[in-house]
């Protein structure tokens, strides 16, 4: 298959995740759904169902409205939102871990929304390089592992866990290698780049993986497109459609990202060596450079104008999920680190119940300008 | 000149537990202040922080949310907050951090100034937005963290492995404390502060308890007031004795058949959330003008910090009001509103606080149910003046005094 039609196949599955879930409850598998951030999906998979992600979806809010405030952020709203409108249903749980305050309130309005699938939480220590954290994360991990077992009436295999740690390392290889051929390959669309990274949300990792190495094969065998303009791009979620397009009518290649639903996902492996769980618990102590991870020395600031500097970007654009506190925290931060540094940077705003992109189309035509 | 201006007020008994509050709070600052100006380390403190930890190692430490609602609550909370958001801070954030934040750039405050950290003790028991705050003055300010995790305990009690898990943080951070400071930990000391904290709390308990007779010997914006110093300095020897006074002149109130609430006590309602800090006056005369007595909020319960070991000091920590599931929150809620015979709950949507207003909809909805009575929420901020509609509050409290009146009527 060209690049071309991977990609599409790729968008197509990015579209679809509900014939996703129903394809793979049509062959009898189990799927348990994973909210942000860094569930334990490893475990899910060694357990033989399918964990796919939930990050809400581009629509109005109506039901969520009586659970929460105005003022909480689209994506967690959404999640409750879907579900009360049957979204999920078929699902046999649904993981949450609770990395900032949004998600903590999300999981107690999930679980009285939604009672029909069952919510477990997945509580992440924030103090978490010191052995007392790597003991809670554990334990923590073996709550959820228990809760599956009921959830999906099966039993957890350490032995299992290690293959599917092996899986997806796997794929966070491949997709980090897919970010680094895209960087070379200017002809590689803001809207593709994102449904590759989306639709690894709803298949099973070897399948995602089988199809990312195919399109690395054939991006490599293109010739590199003509140059646009490098950018970097940091946030939790860029996969809408209009904000894409913006982005490929404005002449914009993204050469690497630093968005929650994108590249943090891929950035850390579990390590092999060891009892697998404790493997896992490693993986979540070596994760950082995250918004709704504690950073004592906020290197997450640093990484930004670095990496936008490594990957030759002329510009950093920040997405702005709004109201999200962790990022809306970091952002005055890197900004101050990305002028230090002599990057140019712009915040655009948006939310999952935005309709009208125009503003943020004016500021990135004003930034193009800066830029050239 | 300022003598004479303040001998014109009556002067408050310096016996009353409205003198002694007051002072441990404004102590707070100076001693603070003052162990600056000797050349020791002082650090900013998250209210929910073990303060068994400065107070037994002699550390002094202010506590940015105290400070941000008093800039507030004497008028400069738009004012820090525009200084923050200008550096790109989100006018969405919470306006204590915003109002800390914008201190920590410009370093003075004459509403309320405070020494400058030499580090910052950080505990999320209260909301997550903490620990980007604190990192943010780390980083700013180029000075040491030291963090206590403790999450959302999503079981209705906080299980072992987490107590455990604060636990071994709670001494990380002492230890951490003792190479930075060159302080020393005493056992004997932590002893006496977690009897002050004790007996500060039993005080405190049984003072707001008493609004369960009819008319309550107090107001309860009073509560709104004192809870800086439970917060603050429950772990000092005066706390304990100033809260005692307090009880005793609320005692004393039942026996006169007088209370801190002026006026006839025609309803009784539970307020949820964090006060209006900005529009203290206003939200306290919508109440008052229509005979509501405010008489119990979770701080009631909140700072009841009455343990008996050191693993039950702990989970009194992971069980502060914002660490704890829905049915543990609610059920406190309605216990407190069945003990106080309340007639209707007054809900502050804070915009502030996404931690405390998330799952607040729901909660509230289910303790409406659970104790039959009407539940009104109004929009405002702890801090910030814009997001607070004065027409709105009147509004929902008239509604919410009608119901209550009708309900009377029926009953
Ligand atoms: S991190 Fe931000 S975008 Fe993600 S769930 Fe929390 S508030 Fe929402």
């Amino acid at each position: 298959m060209t690049a071309n039609e991977l990609f599409a196949k790729c968008a197509e599955i990015a579209q679809n995740p509900r014939a996703q879930m129903d394809k793979y409850l049509a062959q009898g598998k189990k799927v348990v759904l994973t909210a942000p951030y860094y569930a334990p999906e490893e475990i899910v998979d060694s357990m033989g169902a399918v964990p796919m992600g939930v990050w809400g979806a581009d629509m109005e809010l109506n039901d969520s409205k009586k659970f929460f405030p105005t003022f909480i952020c689209s994506i967690v709203q959404g999640i409750v939102e879907l579900g009360i409108n049957h979204v999920y249903d078929g699902a046999s749980a649904i993981i949450m871990p609770m990395l900032c305050d949004s998600l903590k309130g999300a999981g107690q309005n999930f679980k009285a929304a939604v009672p029909s699938i069952p919510f477990i939480p997945m509580t992440y220590p924030q103090n978490r390089f010191a052995d007392f954290g790597a003991k809670y994360c554990k334990a923590n991990y073996l709550t959820v592992i228990s809760e599956l077992e009921k959830a999906l009436a099966t039993e957890f295999d350490e032995a299992k866990l290690a293959g599917s740690i092996k899986v997806f390392n796997d794929h966070n290889q491949a997709m980090r290698e897919f970010a680094e051929v895209a960087a070379m390959h200017p002809e590689v669309t803001a809207q593709q780049r994102s449904d590759v990274f989306k639709s690894a949300m709803f298949m099973t990792k070897a399948e995602h993986t089988a199809i990312v190495r195919q399109l690395i094969d054939a991006i490599k065998a293109q010739e590199p497109g003509k140059g646009r303009i490098p950018v970097y791009v940091s946030g939790i979620l860029t996969d809408s459609p209009e904000l894409n397009a913006i982005f490929d009518s404005c002449g914009l290649h993204i050469v690497m990202d630093d968005v929650a639903a994108q590249s943090r996902a891929y950035r850390t492996d579990a390590p092999v060596e060891g009892a697998p769980l404790d493997c896992l618990v490693k993986k979540f102590q070596n994760t950082g450079n995250d918004s709704v991870l504690y950073d004592p020395l906020k290197k997450h600031v640093d990484l930004v104008p670095d990496q936008a500097k490594q990957y030759g970007a002329k510009g950093v654009i920040f997405v702005l999920t709004k109201f999200c506190d962790p990022e809306e925290f970091d952002y005055p931060l890197i900004k101050k680190a990305c002028d230090a540094a002599g990057i140019p940077s712009v915040q655009i705003e948006i939310d999952r119940q935005m309709v009208r992109y125009e503003q943020a189309r004016t500021i990135l035509e004003a930034f193009i300008d800066v830029l050239s | 000149m300022a003598e004479e201006v303040k001998k014109q007020r009556p002067p408050v008994d310096p016996n009353s537990a409205k003198y002694k509050l007051g002072k441990i709070a404004a102590d707070a600052y100076a001693l603070a202040t003052e162990a600056k100006a000797r050349g020791e380390m002082v650090g900013w403190c998250a209210s929910n922080f073990p303060v068994e930890i400065p107070e037994t190692l002699g550390l002094s430490v202010c506590y940015p949310e105290n400070q941000a609602a008093g800039i507030a609550a004497r008028g400069a909370g738009q004012t820090m907050c525009e200084i923050a958001e200008a550096d790109g801070y989100s006018n969405d954030l919470c306006a204590y951090a915003r109002v800390n934040l914008a201190f920590a750039k410009i370093r003075e405050s004459k509403e309320q100034p405070m020494p400058m950290p030499d580090f910052v003790l950080c505990c999320n028991n209260i909301c997550d937005c903490m620990f980007k705050w604190y990192e943010n003055l780390a980083r700013e300010l180029n000075i040491p963290i030291f963090i206590i995790d403790i999450p959302l305990s999503t079981t209705y009690e906080p299980t072992n492995e987490e107590i455990e898990y604060v636990s071994a943080q709670f001494w990380d951070v002492v230890h951490g404390l003792e190479k930075l400071t060159g302080k020393k930990w005493d056992d004997e000391k932590f002893k006496q502060v977690m009897e002050n904290s004790c007996r500060a709390s039993r005080a405190w308990l049984k003072a707001t308890s008493l609004a369960c007779h009819k008319p309550s010997p107090f107001n309860g914006f009073d509560l709104l007031n004192h809870m800086a110093v439970m917060v603050t300095a429950r772990g000092k020897a005066e706390a304990g004795e100033a809260m005692e006074t307090l009880c005793r002149e609320w005692e004393e109130n039942i026996k006169n058949g007088t209370s801190t609430y002026r006026g006839e006590e025609k309803h009784r309602i539970m307020f949820e959330g964090i006060a209006c800090w900005p529009y203290l006056r206003v939200t306290s005369s919508g109440l008052k003008n229509r005979g509501i007595n405010m008489v119990t909020t979770i701080y009631a319960d909140a700072f009841g910090f009455d343990y008996h070991s050191f693993d039950e000091m702990i989970k009194l920590y992971c069980m502060t009001p914002n660490a704890i599931n829905l049915e543990q929150s609610r059920d406190k809620r309605i216990r407190l509103c069945k003990d106080n015979h309340v007639e209707g709950l007054l809900v502050h949507t804070n915009r502030s606080c996404k931690m405390w207003s998330g799952f607040m909809p729901e909660m509230s909805r289910q303790i409406g149910e659970a104790c039959n009575i009407p539940v009104v929420a109004f929009d405002g901020d702890q801090a910030d003046p814009r997001n607070f509609s004065e027409a709105q509050y009147e509004t929902r409290v008239q509604g919410l005094a009608e119901i209550m009146e009708a309900n009377k009527e029926v009953r």
